[in-house]
């Protein structure tokens, strides 16, 4: 046994030397950046998160002057990545991508033991809003929304909603249509991802599915798959024929999942500054847009303050689900 | 049919200069891990995934499933030369091989396995091909309880499967399930087994405790064991003679069969339909006796047989995205790394990928061929390199392996713990197979758990209400009730004889 422990503490020293090497040198302001910055992705390469990261991330390192590397911190829900990211020197060197609402609930959650608060993070720019969708089998017997509805009220707790994952937006959106239709009970199924929704519907073990427009646009234009509502304030430019929420009149059935990119609190201000120019000027790049639109992902830019304010007003919404969602009878 | 003619496009890409080269790096990097005593197909596929990293979605899984049947092929030689399997799946190959390369027939036994591992794997990727699609779309009658009660069967089929003692293989599949459970909770998201951790949030590693079950262990029994030094063995006379062709090519046809049906069953692993196949020619044969004395039979059916299943055992994970064995989830994982999540959709989203994957199974069969019969004294030489620098050699490789995963030091301490801990379970002759295969199941066996009874309101009977799901759990019931019955059996068997 000592062999082994002679082993690993030796392995830890020199990954410590390592990092006391990294963190010693220079980092100002003025010089920065000086070295490749990070870009941290709490999801597994390949991801539509990922996808967004990699596209902005090439087109930005051309104006930052420096490689930024896109590194891929999966798992739990993100998160490992933002306890990563939360503990990650604040120097402008650690950049990370956040997902809302999925940051807002897994700090939300006492269950999670989070490691950080929301202000753990400083929002700089936002880049995708994906609206969520409400989706079913394409012959199934709901022809609209208002028939889901109803249907879940008429039999309680007997229609199965499938969310891609425990209080992810999707898992939100069934509340807030439970709550926007009173009487009307989804039984709730947690699935992991748009992938495993997919099986569970079109095989008929699920009836009805939450998501986001971003997953399963082109199945529904081929008419796989028919999509009841986009719970959003507009049409998607994806899906210019399903009704919003809204229209449909439930306006208070607005979800979505929106990326941008944050550092760790305590980043100085000049650095945040030129890293909010930069990704704005990347992401209004004719090559941004255009990239993003064959991904499927809807741009929704919003820097600084404005980005800041949304995810406040955003993490107050979310509070109240998550709480709403922990103490419903039907779990 | 429509399988056949999705198929010969796939040629088109399989057979483009960069996939050949990927099929080629993989069957040449297999077979050297093959060869390599201590280095298994999973271990072997593991420290090799960083390296694909950067070649695209098929390439990377091209290289790596080459890997995994040039693994398969690779094992023989050892076996035949010098008594010790490569890998697990040719232990059986030992009996007779080594006796034929006693008697001077080395390079026959040689030859005759590398053509029936050629026939299995391109029989059984024929099979595949045709399936395939028909499965997939069945594949939608599979809800969450029907995954479960699958993989339920799985494991009982390990568990039933592993050995000398029911209790010794349920409690290391008992054990390997409490592992996958370290991490958050997949559904309510708390920590579970963390100690507050960070790199604990996500799980054990599977491939770094895979590679220290499996490789660091098997180096440190091998430090143990004197070494083996291969005789002047004279690889000669790769082809059988006429006589020896008609006594095989029957072994090689029904190991086809049994290799490539047991590979549609997860759980039963790559050594069992080898065994199979040796224990159904050994039956059928009119001269039994000849077994363990260098029957050629008796190389041809386990070699057979161990790449049938190789390429049989693509099937779940294809169609219904389940791993059967360690070295498929690698596979898997290598899907997922590059944002492709195997089962049904996969044939209809990347039809492309597919289909050059399985058409690569073909030219890599071929490859394999050449690089084992005219340059099989090669590899033989291999063998002559001493084990100190054999041993320090993979052991460096699995501790590269382990920390560019994640690029931790935390994933290489866990490769060493278990090491250690795959050490002791071994001289204890614990199976290791169980354990590493509920690790595997673990977290799909939770998910599709959970998911079942969310759609249940909690209610158990939905896995016996649905026709699919209740024949498989009637199914796992039997398996056990069998294996407890037969090990019983054995036990009272060996008493008797003791006394």
């Amino acid at each position: 046994m000592t062999t082994l422990r002679n082993r690993i503490t030796l392995a830890l020293g020199i990954a410590l030397t390592a990092l006391i090497v990294q963190v010693t040198g220079p980092s100002t302001a003025a010089d920065f950046p000086a070295r490749p910055v990070q870009l941290m992705v709490a999801y597994p390469a390949g991801g539509s998160t990922d996808v967004a990261a990699r596209i902005v991330a090439a087109i930005a390192e051309k104006q930052l002057g420096q490689t930024i590397v896109v590194v891929n911190r999966g798992g739990a829900g993100g998160q490992v990545g933002w306890t990563d990211m939360s503990r990650a020197r604040p120097d402008g060197y650690y950049m990370g991508f956040i997902n809302l609402p999925a940051l807002n609930t897994v700090i939300l959650d006492p269950e999670r033991k989070a490691a950080f608060k929301a202000d753990a993070f400083v929002p700089l720019i936002n880049q995708v809003l994906d609206p969520g969708i409400i989706w079913i089998k394409a012959d199934s017997p709901y022809k609209s929304l208002k028939d889901l509805l109803e249907a879940a009220k008429r039999a309680p707790n007997k229609i199965s909603a499938a969310t891609t994952g425990i209080l992810s937006d999707d898992h939100l959106a069934i509340l807030m249509a439970e709550e926007a239709y009173p009487g009307a009970i989804f039984r709730i199924v947690h699935l992991e991802g748009g992938a495993a929704q997919l099986t569970a519907i079109l095989g008929g073990h699920i009836d009805v599915a939450f998501d986001n427009v971003g997953s399963v646009y082109r199945r529904v234009r081929t008419g796989e798959l028919r999509a009841l509502a986009v719970m959003d304030t507009r049409r998607s430019s994806f899906l210019p024929d399903v009704p919003t929420t809204p229209e449909l009149g439930f306006p208070t059935v607005i979800s979505n999942s929106t990326r941008g990119i944050a550092v760790p609190k305590g980043t100085p201000a000049p650095i945040i500054k030129k890293l909010e120019q930069v990704f704005k000027k990347a992401m209004e790049d004719p090559e941004h847009v255009k990239k993003m639109e064959e991904a499927g992902l809807a741009l929704k830019i919003m820097v600084g303050e404005e980005y800041a304010k949304y995810y406040r007003e955003l993490h107050a919404k979310a509070a109240k689900y998550t709480d709403w969602a922990r103490n419903r009878p039907h779990k | 049919m429509e399988g056949l003619q999705l198929l010969l496009s796939g040629f088109a890409a399989a057979l483009s200069l960069q996939n050949l080269l990927f099929a080629f790096a993989g069957c040449v990097l297999g077979t050297l891990i093959g060869v390599l005593p201590g280095l298994g197909p999973a271990a072997g596929t593991a420290i090799l995934i960083p390296l694909t990293f950067h070649l695209d979605a098929t390439g990377a899984i091209i290289m790596l499933a080459a890997i995994y049947y040039g693994a398969m092929y690779g094992g023989t030689i050892t076996s035949v030369l010098i008594n010790v399997p490569g890998e697990a799946a040719s232990v059986v190959t030992c009996l007779d091989g080594y006796q034929m390369a006693l008697q001077g027939r080395a390079g026959t036994a040689l030859g005759i396995a590398a053509i029936g591992s050629f026939v299995g794997g391109i029989f059984a990727a024929v099979a595949l091909a045709i399936v395939a699609l028909p499965l997939a779309r069945f594949a939608l009658a599979f809800g969450p309880p029907e995954f479960f009660s699958l993989m339920f069967v799985g494991l009982c089929l390990v568990t039933g499967l592993a050995g000398q003692s029911l209790a010794a293989a349920l409690l290391m599949t008992i054990l390997g399930l409490l592992l996958s459970l370290v991490g958050i909770d997949p559904v309510r998201g708390a920590p579970r087994f963390t100690f507050g951790v960070p790199e604990l949030y996500d799980g054990l590693g599977f491939v770094p405790v895979v590679m220290g079950l499996f490789g660091v262990a098997e180096i440190l029994l091998i430090i143990e064991t004197p070494f083996r030094r291969m005789g002047d063995i004279k690889i000669k006379g790769l082809w059988p003679s006429r006589d020896e062709w008609k006594r095989s090519s029957g072994a090689i046809g029904r190991g086809t069969v049994i290799g490539f049906l047991l590979g549609l069953i997860p759980g039963v692993g790559a050594v069992i339909p080898t065994f199979m196949a040796y224990i159904i020619e050994k039956r059928l044969s009119k001269h039994p006796e000849r077994f363990g004395n260098g029957a050629i039979e008796g190389v041809a059916s386990p070699e057979t047989a161990n790449n049938a299943y190789a390429n049989g055992a693509m099937v779940p994970l294809l169609v219904l995205g389940v791993p059967s064995s360690p070295t498929i989830a690698i596979l898997m994982g290598a899907f997922i790394i590059n944002g492709l999540t195997p089962g049904p959709f996969l044939f209809q989203e990347r039809p492309d990928l597919v289909w050059t994957v399985i058409a690569s199974f073909f030219t890599g069969n071929v490859i394999l061929l050449i690089l084992n019969l005219p340059l099989v004294g090669v590899w033989a030489k291999l063998l002559k390199m001493p084990y100190q620098y054999l041993c320090a050699g993979t052991l460096l490789f699995c501790i590269m392996g382990a920390y560019s995963l994640k690029g931790t030091v935390f994933d290489v301490g866990v490769m060493l713990v278990f090491g250690v801990v795959g050490y002791f379970l071994r001289k204890l002759n614990m199976p290791l197979a169980p354990a590493v295969l509920a690790l595997v199941l673990g977290p799909f066996m939770e998910k599709s758990l959970r998911t079942s009874l969310e759609m249940s309101a909690g209610d158990f009977s939905i896995f016996l209400t649905r026709p699919i799901s209740a024949t498989l759990m009637v199914f796992a019931a039997l398996i056990i009730a069998v294996s407890a019955f037969q090990i019983a059996a054995l036990k009272s068997i060996r008493t008797a004889e003791s006394k």
